[in-house]
């Protein structure tokens, strides 16, 4: 029997039975150490839109009780690869949930124009083909931000949101464009009131980045830990 | 650090502004990976996503790769 997974957390050790999980399977605790995973039984998940707001609220649920560790949704794992996986990754787990405690995702859009990006050769400049295996390349990398664009967008929001900011992910689709850049801020729980001040304040000073923001999430974009895939399949 | 008995009560928290395409996002596209393997299916065929949208491919081919990657 597989498990559908829908995040890790400490201090859960019961789920209110009136949230049903994916394909309307109850949820229930499974206690790991330390560590509860909130699991369904299951055997295979359908990709239906039913599904994925019950994932989002099994992991929403527990966001007032506790900060989650989300699965991406579709995570379907024996008991066994669980305990393996949260008995291999003990540390780096207990990390995390130290990192992520008391705190919530809040997102930012921007239409974020880099002067870094400026200054590169535009797709105009280069072939078809350069500019089709940029557009794969960028796909392939999903998220990720050039290191010069990244330090220039944190480093303005950095000066306007300082202290409230945690820990920060940013990512700009499609890079190198005058186009949306997305910003992932973890904020403590008790400090969402501030952070939608100072956003406003930056917003009113900086009309032109069109600024918006959503939240509070649970953390689903800082809730990875280290991966094994690079050494696995040579991603780099 | 912040207590969560206050975020319950919290007007702030209790005030979301959430829609639905970014609630997708963040389930199809963020949170936890673990042992490189994501089942789902669709229209009743199961897909393996391997690594962060490094590969798509059908269980079969991706059973077939795990079964030359393990040691005789």
């Amino acid at each position: 029997m597989k498990l559908y997974t829908y995040c890790l957390c400490a201090d859960v050790d019961t789920f209110d039975n009136s949230i049903s999980g994916v394909s309307g399977a109850a949820v229930r605790v499974l206690k790991i150490g330390d560590v509860s995973v909130l699991v369904s039984d299951c055997e295979a998940v359908p990709v239906t839109q039913e599904n994925m707001l019950a994932h989002a609220a099994v992991v929403r649920s527990v966001l007032t009780r506790t900060t989650p560790m989300p699965f991406r949704f579709g995570t379907l794992a024996t008991e066994q690869q669980l305990q393996s996986f949260i008995t291999t990754n003990k540390t780096a787990i207990a990390n995390k949930l130290a990192h992520l405690r008391g705190c919530v995702e809040m997102d930012l859009k921007t239409t974020w124009h880099s002067s870094v990006s400026a200054t590169t050769k535009s797709d105009r400049e280069v072939g078809p083909g350069t500019a089709f295996l940029r557009e794969k390349r960028l796909e392939l990398l999903g998220d990720e931000l050039p290191a010069a664009e990244r330090a220039e967008l944190s480093a303005l929001l950095r000066t306007e949101l300082g202290s409230l900011i945690k820990d920060e992910k940013l990512g700009v689709l499609p890079s190198g464009k005058p186009g949306l850049a997305k910003v992932f801020h973890l904020v403590e729980s008790s400090k969402i009131k501030e952070y939608r001040e100072k956003v406003q304040k930056l917003r009113e000073k900086r009309p032109e980045l069109q600024l918006e923001v959503s939240g509070p999430w649970p953390p689903y974009s800082f809730a990875n830990i280290e991966l094994e895939f690079p050494s696995q399949f040579g991603v780099s | 650090m912040a207590d969560f008995d206050q975020i319950i009560v919290s007007e702030e928290f209790e005030n979301t502004d959430v829609s639905l395409l970014e609630t997708l996002d963040h389930v199809l596209n963020r949170g936890l990976v673990i042992a490189g393997e994501i089942t789902i299916s669709v229209a009743d065929i199961d897909l393996i996503f391997v690594g962060l949208n490094v590969l798509v491919s059908s269980v079969e081919t991706a059973n077939e790769v795990v079964r030359k990657r393990k040691p005789e």
